[in-house]
């Protein structure tokens, strides 16, 4: 598979049983309830009976099999219900770094280390084991998960850590989503030599960067497109001056904005992962993440617009799906750092092959063409 | 009730990507970069030899069938032959109405004859077309129309005036919608679509100069001009139909993104060396991820139309984001550089970029305004498509 066009599709039975799954367990009284406790455990079991959270882990490693685009299509169901759980971190992000590392990718969730770009955790060799150091920001659902998979820089070679959760110290925070956070502490961790391993080649944070962003983009497309038929459905039943509000052209022009860039974005993302399966696509993942990053304002202020005062209300599901966008529009690289990333790229790249870097993305950039 | 407006991702088969090279091939031949200057977009200069050779080629009227001269390609082939020539700045002007939408028209409604007659012509890029829709008193409300045909002996005698016929000082023929039977309850009705040569005796042409000073548009007068019954194309009376189904090959193609397009590259090869500032590099990466992601809609949209389906609503929203989309790259450009553009300059940027300034508002107005699309939008986001 070298071309985009061998690229396989979101496969219609899988969307169709992950949103019969979710559709049952992952309900707005759940989601809510997600916010008290930390996450969604029956959410949890049910995706994980199914197999679900390691679909592109390998099996020899542990996982369920299943390609990337499977993986992103369930990412764009969790983002379609909300479900306030670790699957991307599980499968996508850390499965795939337990796995790359020959390390056991457990049954239980996985969260993943660096959260954030300038995340800088140390590790030296110590005794038999590893002594690691310093403290990791935003990571998803530490406290649930049963271990964190970890890119540690030893000198210049990058290594995969997986360490186990059970004696971290992680505070309360919480994204804008309601959604663990948490800073962790890592000083004085130590880990046998069992848990550590050096990343092959293509493993590193600049994967992880990607794969990330990947991820984001799928769970944005996902809730882009929950939030446009919330709206329009609410748009038509709501009545005011004797008609439904989406009768009015003022209040159209929202629905016609909010559908218009959930469209983009799940076109984006479509583009993006099946240019992921074929080649490195940083180029693809991140004007994706891009668009869906700079499209989340437009999503939620056009629908929340459409709804008035009952769209800020906690009773009501909108904010479950807006705030999930301002959170994820922010993590793995923001609109402003994967814009300026292309731009070096298009700077680079010169006059004369933009046009053919933006219809072939990376096949121009790795010179074969679109 | 409610319906969602989905895209469904397609990519180019190894053939379609030999068109695209064999394009590019040629135009390097044919339009060295710096030597001609650049169109935007579909305001392309007018210049017969060009679409002469681009139709020697076998690039113009490339969906129309053989057997009238054409070369039964698929819209997908015809979206990558235009999107090159476009984002090339290439001189369509010629031929460019007759090619996106007066040819599909006259093969769809028009008569055995009048396809031998038109196509084999449009498709030599040689017979060349202006749009008869707006009138002084017709923007948006196209059915309100009151140009008038009255039954005569073979024929209509046609009265009335046509406005914003771009071209119509240098083209062959326009697609003139007028009424044909009087205005009784619903307007839609009584409508019809005539082929009017523009050379006809009783039809005088008024040049409407253009803001920046160009002669581009014209208002067309009707002054008892015979239109033989030859040259009613499709059925009297059902006008409306036929007009909303050509409006939809006019929306959501290249066009309808790429009219900046040339300023973006000029601004690079002008004013960007290989290491940008920050806020360079974002501007420039946000143009390039929203050209990306538009190009991909609007090439779904011509996939789609090879399968048979009818992307109506998918095309209004596609129009109504390139267009407002090619606007804001104007001022993003503008936002980078300290200057006061002007026309009278040796940039080939600053020249684009000031053209584009004058002409910018009317991107979103021409082939169906912004309020337009999103109305027609809005219908299909509530199932009335």
């Amino acid at each position: 598979m070298d071309h985009v066009r061998d690229a396989p599709t979101a496969d219609p039975l899988l969307v169709e049983t992950v949103d019969r799954l979710l559709g049952d367990v992952s309900t707005q009284e759940v989601v809510q309830q997600a916010e008290a406790d930390g996450w969604a455990p029956a959410v949890w079991e049910a995706l994980a009976e199914a197999g679900l959270p390691w679909i592109s882990v390998p099996t020899e490693a542990g996982g369920s099999g299943g390609t990337v685009t499977d993986a992103c299509t369930v990412l764009r169901g969790i983002g379609r219900h909300a479900a306030p759980v670790p699957l991307a971190e599980t499968g996508l992000l850390g499965g795939w770094l337990l796995g790359s590392g020959g390390l056991q990718v457990p049954d239980g969730p996985v969260t993943v280390v660096p959260g954030r770009p300038g995340d800088s955790v140390g590790m030296v060799s110590a005794g038999s084991g590893w002594a690691l150091s310093g403290r990791a920001h935003n990571v998803a659902w530490a406290s649930k998960a049963d271990r964190i998979a970890a890119l540690i820089d030893v000198d210049g070679t990058t290594h995969i850590a997986s360490i186990p959760t059970t004696n971290i110290k992680a505070d309360d925070r919480r994204a804008l989503s309601g959604e663990p956070r948490q800073t962790v502490d890592l000083d004085g961790i130590v880990l046998d030599t069992d848990s550590v391993a050096v990343a092959p080649d293509g493993v590193d944070r600049e994967a992880l960067a990607v794969r990330g962003a990947l991820s984001r983009v799928n769970l944005m497309a996902g809730a882009g497109e929950r939030i446009r038929d919330i709206t329009v459905q609410y748009a038509h039943e709501r009545e005011q001056f004797g008609r439904a509000i989406a009768r009015f052209q003022a209040v159209q022009i929202h629905l016609v904005r909010c559908a218009e860039e959930a469209a983009n974005v799940a076109m984006a993302a479509d583009t993006a992962t099946a240019s992921f399966e074929v080649a490195d696509a940083m180029f693809e993942v991140g004007a994706a993440k891009c668009l869906a990053s700079d499209l989340s304002k437009v999503i939620t202020k056009a629908s929340h617009q459409a709804h008035g005062a009952i769209g800020m209300t906690q009773e009501y599901l909108l904010h479950q799906y807006s705030r999930r966008l301002w959170t994820w529009r922010e993590e793995y690289g923001n609109a402003e750092y994967w814009a300026g990333r292309i731009g070096q790229i298009v700077a680079g790249h010169g006059a004369d092959r933009l046009w053919p870097l933006i219809t072939a993305g990376s096949a121009e950039l790795a010179g074969t063409g679109g | 009730m409610a319906s969602a407006i989905t895209f469904e991702r397609t990519s180019e088969t190894p053939e379609e990507q030999q068109l695209r090279a064999d394009v590019r091939d040629f135009l390097a031949t044919e339009l060295p970069k710096g030597v001609v200057k650049p169109s935007l977009g579909m305001s392309a200069s007018h210049d017969p030899d060009f679409s002469a050779k681009l139709a020697g080629m076998g690039w113009v009227g490339m969906a129309l069938p053989k057997q009238y001269g054409g070369h039964s390609r698929s819209a997908v082939d015809r979206f990558i032959v235009v999107e090159e020539l476009l984002s090339h700045g290439a001189p369509v002007g010629a031929h460019w109405v007759a090619d996106r939408q007066s040819g599909q028209s006259i093969l769809k409604f028009g008569t055995e004859d009048q396809k031998r007659e038109f196509l084999p012509k449009i498709a030599a890029g040689k017979c060349w077309f202006s749009i008869g829709m707006s009138e002084p008193n017709s923007g948006s409300d196209l059915a309100s129309v009151s140009t008038r045909g009255v039954r005569g002996d073979g024929g209509w005698i046609v009265n009335g005036t046509k406005i914003w016929t771009s071209g119509a000082h240098q083209n062959h023929f326009f697609i003139v919608l007028c009424r044909t039977s009087p205005l009784e309850g619903d307007k839609h009705h009584g409508l019809t679509q005539m082929l009017v040569d523009l050379t006809l005796p009783g039809l005088s042409i008024n040049p409407i100069t253009f803001l920046d000073g160009r002669h581009d548009f014209n208002e067309v007068v009707f002054e008892d001009v015979f239109v033989p019954d030859e040259y009613v194309m499709g059925e009297v009376g059902m006008g409306w139909a036929q007009v909303n189904s050509e409006l939809a090959y006019e929306r959501a193609g290249p066009d309808r993104y790429l009219s900046t397009y040339q300023v973006v590259e000029n601004f690079v090869r002008e004013r960007v060396d290989g290491s940008p500032s920050p806020k360079v590099a974002e501007a420039l990466g946000r143009l390039t991820a929203r050209y990306w992601s538009l190009r991909q809609m609007s090439f779904t949209i011509s996939r789609m139309i090879d399968q048979g389906q009818a992307p109506a609503v998918q095309a209004s929203i596609v129009k109504d984001m390139g267009t407002v989309f090619e606007q804001d790259v104007i001022e993003v450009l503008r936002a980078l550089i300290d200057d006061e553009p002007s026309l009278d300059t040796d940039s080939l940027f600053e020249n684009l970029l000031a053209q584009s300034i004058l002409t910018g508002p009317s991107f979103t107005i021409r082939g169906g305004t912004t309020e337009v699309l999103r109305t027609v939008a809005s219908r299909g986001l509530a199932g009335r498509a």
